[in-house]
C-alpha cells in the first residue's frame, strides 16, 4: 500500500515538475538563456494567488488569472529589461546566468519580507485527503494536477505545431540567423517565449500552493529541478523535459520506500551528474556540449 | 569594538581568499564553478577531525585538508574536461547539492547538522595559537600565501597555458597544450588552497556546521568575485571586502528592522549583480572590457 501510495504521490508531484521543466526548457531551447529565476517566476505567482485567494479571499478563477498574469508580467519585464539590455553588448552565457541568478535572489528576498520565511498554506475544498482504500490517501488535487499538466502540454503542442507562431519560435530555436534574413525580430520572439514559459509555471504553482504549501525558499528547488529535467530530458526538446520531469518526481518520491527523505535531491542530482559527464544531449536531445 | 573589528578582519581574509581561489577557476580557466563552498567545508571538516583526533599541529591540519580538499577536486574536474557553459553550471550545481547531503548525513565525520564542537586551537612549533590577534596574523599570512601562490602560478608558463585553453581550447590543443592536465591541476589547486581557508575558518569558530557551506556560500562568493571583477588580482579581494562590509554597514541605517537585516543585504547584493552584469560585466576592477568567452 505504501507502495501505491507513493507511486501516486510521485505521479502528481512528477506532472508539476514536468509543467516547470518545460516552461524552463522552451525558454533555454529557443532563447538559450539560462533563466534560473524561473524559480523565483514559480514562487511569485504561488504568492499572489495566495495573497488574492486566502487573504482577500477572492474567487479562485480570478486568483488564478491574478497569478498568471503577474507571472507573465514578470518573465516579460526581465527578458525585455535586463536579459535584452545584457545580449546588447555582450554575448557570453555567463553574464546573463548572474543576472538571473542576482534576480532570483532579489525576488525570494522581497517576497521573504512580504509574507515572512514560514511556510505558507491555501487551503481548498480539493486539498483534503480521502481514503480512497484502506491506509491510502488521495487528494482530488493530484488528478487536477495531472489534468491541468495533460491540458497544458496539449496546448503547447498544439501551438507549437499548428500555428505561425510555434513555427518562428521553434525557428529561433534552431537558427536564430535565418529567423532574422526571414523578416522576423528575434528579439519580438523571444518575448513570446517568456510568456508562454513563464505562464507554463503558473498551474504548477497554484496546485503546489494548495497541496503542500509556499515558502519563499522554495524558488531554489524550483530552478535545480527545471535544470535538472531539461538536462536529462535533453536541451531543446519538450518532451525530453516533460518526461524527464514527470521521472525524477516519481524518483523522488518512490526513493522514500528505500531511503531517508534528505537523501532524495542528492539522487536526482547524482543522475544529474552523469548525465552531464556520459550523456550530455540527455534522453532525446541532440548532443550539445559548447 | 577591537574585537568586533577583528572578527571582521579575519572573516574578511577568509572570505577573500576564497574569492580568489575561485577566481582562480573562474577568471583564468573558464570553469563557472557554482560548488566551491564544497572545498571550503572539506577543508573545514577535515581539519577538524584530524585536529580532534590525530594531532593538532596546525601544518599537519592545514596540509591534510589540502590533500583530502585536492582530491575530491577530481569529481569537480571530470565534468569541467568534458563539457562547458550551461552544463557545466549545471554540473557543478548538482555536486553542491551532493555535498550539502553528504555534510548533513555523514554523521560520523561532520557531526551532521549539529556540526563538530569544540575543536581544539592548532599549535605552530608547540605554540598553541589562542588569542584574536594571532588568529588575525595566521589569516592574514593565510590570505598573503594564497595571494602569492596563485599570483606566481597565473605570471608564468602555467597560466598562459590556463588563459590561451579558457579563451580556445582547441588552439590550446593544437599548440601542443595538454589541455585535460592543466584544467584538472587547475581545479586542483583551487580547491586545494580554499581547504586551506577551511582550515582557518575551522580553527577561528572552533565549531563547524554544513550552515557555512551551503549553496548561498557559493553564491555569495561568485558574486564577490564578479563584483570586483572576474580575471583581476584585486577584483575578488575588492569583492571580497564589499560583501563582507555589507552587513556591518547596513546595521547602521536606523529605519531597517534587525530582524530583517539578513534579507535586505541579500536583496543589495542580488540587485548589485544584476546591475554590474547590465551596465559593466567586468566588475568593479575590470572595467567595460569584455571578457573571454564563456
Amino acid at each position: 500500500m505504501l507502495f501505491i501510495q507513493l507511486f501516486i504521490n510521485g505521479i502528481q508531484t512528477g506532472a508539476l515538475y514536468a509543467l516547470i521543466a518545460a516552461g524552463f526548457s522552451l525558454i533555454f531551447g529557443t532563447t538559450r538563456v539560462f533563466h534560473v529565476a524561473h524559480g523565483a517566476t514559480f514562487t511569485l505567482a504561488g504568492f499572489v494567488f495566495y495573497e488574492l485567494y486566502t487573504v482577500l479571499a477572492w474567487a479562485w478563477p480570478l486568483a488564478a488569472l491574478g497569478a498568471a498574469a503577474a507571472a507573465a508580467v514578470f518573465g516579460v519585464l526581465v527578458d525585455r529589461y535586463v536579459y535584452s539590455v545584457i545580449q546588447r553588448h555582450e554575448a557570453a552565457f555567463f553574464t546573463v546566468f548572474v543576472a538571473s541568478f542576482g534576480l532570483a535572489i532579489v525576488v525570494q528576498n522581497l517576497i521573504a519580507i512580504g509574507f515572512g520565511r514560514g511556510l505558507v498554506t491555501v487551503p481548498t475544498p480539493l486539498s483534503k485527503s480521502l481514503e480512497l482504500l484502506p491506509g491510502l490517501y488521495v487528494a482530488p488535487m493530484a488528478a487536477v494536477a495531472v489534468l491541468c499538466a495533460i491540458v497544458a502540454f496539449g496546448l503547447l503542442q498544439w501551438l507549437l505545431t499548428h500555428t505561425n507562431l510555434g513555427l518562428a519560435l521553434r525557428a529561433l530555436g534552431e537558427n536564430p540567423e535565418l529567423v532574422r534574413v526571414y523578416g522576423l525580430t528575434p528579439r519580438r520572439l523571444s518575448q513570446y517565449v517568456f510568456l508562454i514559459g513563464s505562464l507554463l509555471a503558473v498551474p504548477a504553482a497554484i496546485l503546489t500552493a494548495a497541496t503542500s504549501g509556499l515558502n519563499p525558499a522554495m524558488g531554489h528547488h524550483i530552478m535545480l529541478i527545471s535544470i535538472a529535467a531539461t538536462i536529462v530530458g535533453g536541451v531543446g526538446s519538450l518532451r525530453g523535459a516533460a518526461v524527464a520531469g514527470l521521472l525524477l518526481g516519481m524518483a523522488e518520491n518512490l526513493s522514500l520506500a528505500w531511503i531517508d527523505p534528505q537523501w532524495s535531491e542528492a539522487v536526482t542530482f547524482v543522475v544529474l551528474f552523469l548525465f552531464i559527464l556520459f550523456r550530455p544531449g540527455g534522453f532525446f536531445g541532440r548532443a550539445v556540449t559548447s | 569594538m577591537l574585537a568586533y573589528l577583528q572578527n571582521i578582519a579575519v572573516l574578511f581574509c577568509v572570505n577573500a581568499m576564497l574569492a580568489v581561489t575561485l577566481n582562480f577557476i573562474m577568471g583564468y580557466a573558464g570553469i563557472f564553478s557554482l560548488a566551491h563552498a564544497i572545498f571550503f567545508g572539506v577543508g573545514a571538516y577535515t581539519a577538524a577531525n584530524i585536529a580532534m583526533h590525530f594531532s593538532d599541529s596546525l601544518l599537519l591540519c592545514v596540509a591534510g585538508a589540502v590533500l583530502v580538499s585536492g582530491a575530491l577536486s577530481m569529481v569537480l574536474a571530470l565534468p569541467a574536461l568534458r563539457v562547458r557553459g550551461e552544463y557545466f553550471v549545471a554540473a557543478s550545481l548538482g555536486l553542491q547539492v551532493i555535498g550539502v547531503t553528504v555534510f548533513s548525513e555523514w554523521k560520523s565525520a561532520t557531526g551532521g547538522l549539529g556540526g563538530l564542537v569544540g575543536i581544539p586551537p592548532p599549535t605552530v612549533f608547540g605554540h598553541a595559537l589562542a588569542t584574536p590577534g594571532e588568529f588575525l596574523g595566521l589569516a592574514a599570512g593565510g590570505l598573503a600565501a594564497v595571494l602569492l601562490i596563485t599570483t606566481a602560478l597565473l605570471r608564468g608558463s602555467f597560466g598562459r597555458s590556463l588563459m590561451a585553453i579558457r579563451d580556445s581550447e582547441s588552439a590550446a590543443q593544437a599548440a601542443g597544450k595538454w589541455v585535460a592536465a592543466v584544467k584538472t591541476l587547475s581545479v586542483a589547486v583551487s580547491a586545494g588552497l580554499a581547504a586551506v581557508a577551511g582550515a582557518i575558518y575551522a580553527f577561528y569558530m572552533s565549531f563547524v556546521n554544513v550552515e557555512g557551506f551551503m549553496l548561498e556560500t557559493s553564491i555569495l562568493l561568485m558574486a564577490m568575485v564578479i563584483i570586483g571583477g572576474t580575471g583581476t588580482v584585486f577584483g575578488p579581494i575588492i569583492g571580497a571586502a564589499l560583501l563582507m562590509l555589507l552587513p556591518p554597514a547596513l546595521t547602521y541605517l536606523p529605519f531597517l528592522p534587525p530582524s530583517e537585516l539578513g534579507t535586505v543585504q541579500q536583496i543589495v547584493y542580488g540587485s548589485i549583480m544584476v546591475l554590474l552584469m547590465m551596465f559593466r560585466p567586468g566588475g568593479l576592477v575590470g572595467g567595460r572590457r569584455k571578457r573571454g568567452k564563456a
